[in-house]
């Protein structure tokens, strides 16, 4: 009897402390997603104040990764986990390497953003990319909130939506290298702005990875570089998880 | 029979036991014969319970079976009771939907958390408004809601004040979410769509910054007329006064739409300000300097620094905080009086306080001090030529810096404002001081009892 109250206490803390780091990198995630926001803003609205901001901020993502990389480290030691929870924690490793990623890009923005506050703005005032970065900002969302629940069929369709951003930001760049065959005193600015489309198109690639790694915890299959037909189940075929 | 049943089945037991032991006289062996009617009498009684038991298996939806005896009036009771059982749950069945639709129509979000901010109910708001499904039962709420500022609200339990944020569903959507707790450690989660509002909000700023400007020019073109006029050496004797008092007025209104600009300005930056260091001490020298050569102030005025850290803050914000409160506090002393600032740090944070030994403030009116153009007494100040904006200017100014202020005063005896900043916001050891010009070595002065009084010269 009393083993059995033990090991059902053992094996609550450790779903508690799965539940907690799972926790933190959402808490993560929303800590990027607002850099991502607060970095878009300082673009369109010429503060170059914020953008400083963001970038000074960044420092604050790249602690959290760090501690939670140690805290996976220690689940691994200390509790060896099997199956799904061993998938959990790979997952976590991965998707607070690829949140951190998306940090450095959202201080990239601000970088630029900063710098770009004291050029003059460009007619349409970044509305292209504001579109751009609504789409990723709305993919970064869904992506994190299928990683909080788990929900490995609406991590397909978000991966899917990758598509959408890829094609703005070829629109994008068509259009900047309009603008510098125009007037070529823009460049120096059009090419920032450039850098800006890219980093968001580079936070969509990191969205989908994350996808990809709610797929790999829910169903243990990597659906890395794989395309459409290849894919081992379709969304019809549910719950096939070893 | 139906109101005393058991005096039936005893009268029955009786006449059985009775015809038994009859029976056993006629016949011989009278106990065989009553043992033997009592095991029938039982047999009959188990088959009864037996058929009981069967038609409550079913459900006991059948209307009750006709029974002899006590049977009938327990199937009578049983059948009543779960009649009576069906009734009420579909009368709380009713209520229930009755209260699910109600908060459906509702158009603020509600969430139900448990003591682990987990999530136990959602209105079909909160899907609207902050993304949120029937099926994020038990998952943390922060890992749906993820802004940094709602996060940390939360896990330290500041959620009974209401924070703002952009919903997570909708985009150009804010909200104001704000905890209450109920019953056995349950919090709900209201969230309000407060676009509307904050959209006001901003019209009703820009107005008055936009309205406070373009006053400016036509005031600058007047008050450069009247200057002109003032120094016009052939202006008529009785003219003189009315020209003069125009000057004076024209001043104020600067000053007036100055402080208006400040205060919209304040209002429209960021809820934080930045954090730069901030030379208390050099500040509070500077000001003490400019108050007693600007106004030729009489009273007597001290400077007491406890302190030898300055504040991580916005240093244009910081100063108009100490000068507003520092004239205030010169504008009501009698010459006779004394102004004491005094600035020092504990364990809380850092605190800044001016004292005054003036005519005090009525205990109704401290609340309402810090409102625009409130004014104590309607005949006594507006002489004393202030904009009326200055208080509302410092609690602005205290706000972007996480800091307080408190008032007391007793009426006749003095007033005492004192500042509290946050302990985040000390600068633990100050650059060097150097833009200001403190006259006075007063940066080093770290322990309590090394006090530095300034009288008044001149």
């Amino acid at each position: 009897m009393a083993q059995q109250d033990i090991s059902h206490h053992y094996s609550r803390s450790f779903n508690e402390e799965l539940g907690a780091v799972r926790n933190h990198v959402l808490t993560m995630g929303g800590l990027v997603e607002e850099q991502l926001r607060l970095a878009i803003l300082a673009l369109v609205s010429g503060d170059s104040d914020l953008g400083d901001q963001v970038v000074r901020d960044d420092h604050k993502v790249n602690r959290m990764e760090v501690s939670i990389d140690e805290e996976c480290s220690r689940i691994i030691a200390l509790r060896q986990p099997t199956a799904g929870d061993l998938r959990l924690v790979m997952a976590v490793v991965k998707t607070i390497t690829d949140l951190e990623r998306v940090g450095d890009e959202a201080e990239k923005i601000g970088y630029l953003a900063a710098r770009l506050a004291s050029e003059e703005r460009p007619r349409d005032s970044y509305r292209a990319l504001q579109h751009l970065a609504d789409l990723v900002a709305a993919l970064l969302h869904d992506a994190l909130d299928c990683f909080a629940r788990m929900d490995a069929e609406e991590a397909m369709a978000v991966v899917e939506r990758d598509e959408a951003v890829d094609a703005e930001y070829e629109a994008l760049t068509r259009q900047g290298i309009t603008i510098m065959m125009e007037d070529p005193r823009t460049i120096r600015r059009v090419l920032d702005t450039m850098w800006v489309g890219r980093a968001l198109e580079r936070i969509g690639d990191h969205a989908k990875n994350i996808c990809e790694y709610v797929v790999y915890m829910v169903h243990g299959k990597d659906i890395r570089h794989l395309s459409r037909d290849e894919l081992p189940f379709g969304p019809e075929a549910g719950n096939e998880a070893p | 029979m139906k109101s005393r049943p058991w005096a039936y089945v005893l009268v029955r037991l009786v006449l059985i036991i009775g015809a038994a032991v009859g029976a056993g006289l006629i016949f011989g062996y009278p106990l065989a014969w009553v043992l033997g009617s009592l095991i029938a009498y039982l047999g009959w009684h188990l088959y009864h319970l037996y058929l009981l038991e069967r038609w409550l298996r079913i459900g006991g939806r059948q209307p009750p079976r006709d029974a002899p005896g006590i049977w009938g009036t327990v199937y009578a009771e049983l059948y009543h009771l779960r009649s009576r059982h069906r009734e009420r749950k579909k009368r709380l069945s009713r209520l229930v939907k009755e209260f699910r639709k109600s908060t459906k129509a509702l158009p603020d979000a509600i969430v139900v958390l448990n003591a682990d901010h987990e999530i136990a109910w959602v209105n079909r708001s909160a899907g609207d408004l902050l993304g949120l499904t029937k099926g994020d039962r038990g998952q943390p709420v922060d890992n749906l809601i993820r802004d940094p500022v709602f996060v940390d609200r939360l896990r330290s339990g500041g959620l009974s004040r209401p924070v703002r944020i952009q919903s997570p569903a909708q985009r150009d959507v804010s909200l104001m979410l704000q905890e209450f707790p109920y019953g056995k450690r349950q919090r709900l989660l209201i969230g309000k769509n407060v676009t509307a509002e904050e959209r006001l909000e901003k019209v009703r700023r820009s107005f008055v910054a936009n309205a406070s400007h373009e006053l400016r020019s036509p005031l600058t073109v007047v008050s450069g007329y009247l200057e002109s006029l003032i120094e016009d050496d052939e202006l008529p004797e009785g003219w003189r006064d009315p020209v003069l008092e125009m000057g004076k007025q024209t001043g104020r209104m600067h000053a007036i739409i100055e402080d208006l600009l400040t205060l919209s300005r304040l209002e429209t930056a960021e809820a934080e300000a930045e954090r730069e260091p901030v030379d208390v001490a050099g500040m509070l020298a500077l000001v003490r300097k400019d108050a007693r050569s600007s106004s030729g102030s009489p009273c007597s005025m001290e400077l007491q620094l406890d302190c030898s850290s300055g504040l991580l803050g916005a240093e244009s914000e910081i100063y108009s905080v100490i000068s507003n409160l520092v004239s205030n506090a010169l504008k009501y002393t009698p010459p006779e009086g004394t102004v004491a600032m005094r600035w020092w740090c504990d364990d809380l944070g850092a605190h800044f306080s001016v004292t005054d030994t003036g005519v005090g403030i009525p205990a109704e009116a401290i609340p309402r001090l810090t409102e625009r153009f409130y004014r104590v007494d309607k005949g006594r100040e507006r002489s004393s030529g202030g904009t009326g904006l200055g208080l509302a200017i410092v609690k602005h100014a205290l706000q972007r810096h996480g800091a307080g202020l408190e008032i007391e005063s007793e009426l006749g005896a003095g007033s005492r404002f004192v500042c509290h900043f946050p302990k985040d916001r000390l600068a633990l050891e100050c650059a060097s001081g150097d833009a200001q010009d403190g006259p006075d070595s007063d940066q080093e002065t770290p322990d309590a009892d090394n006090v530095l009084p300034f009288r008044n010269m001149s």
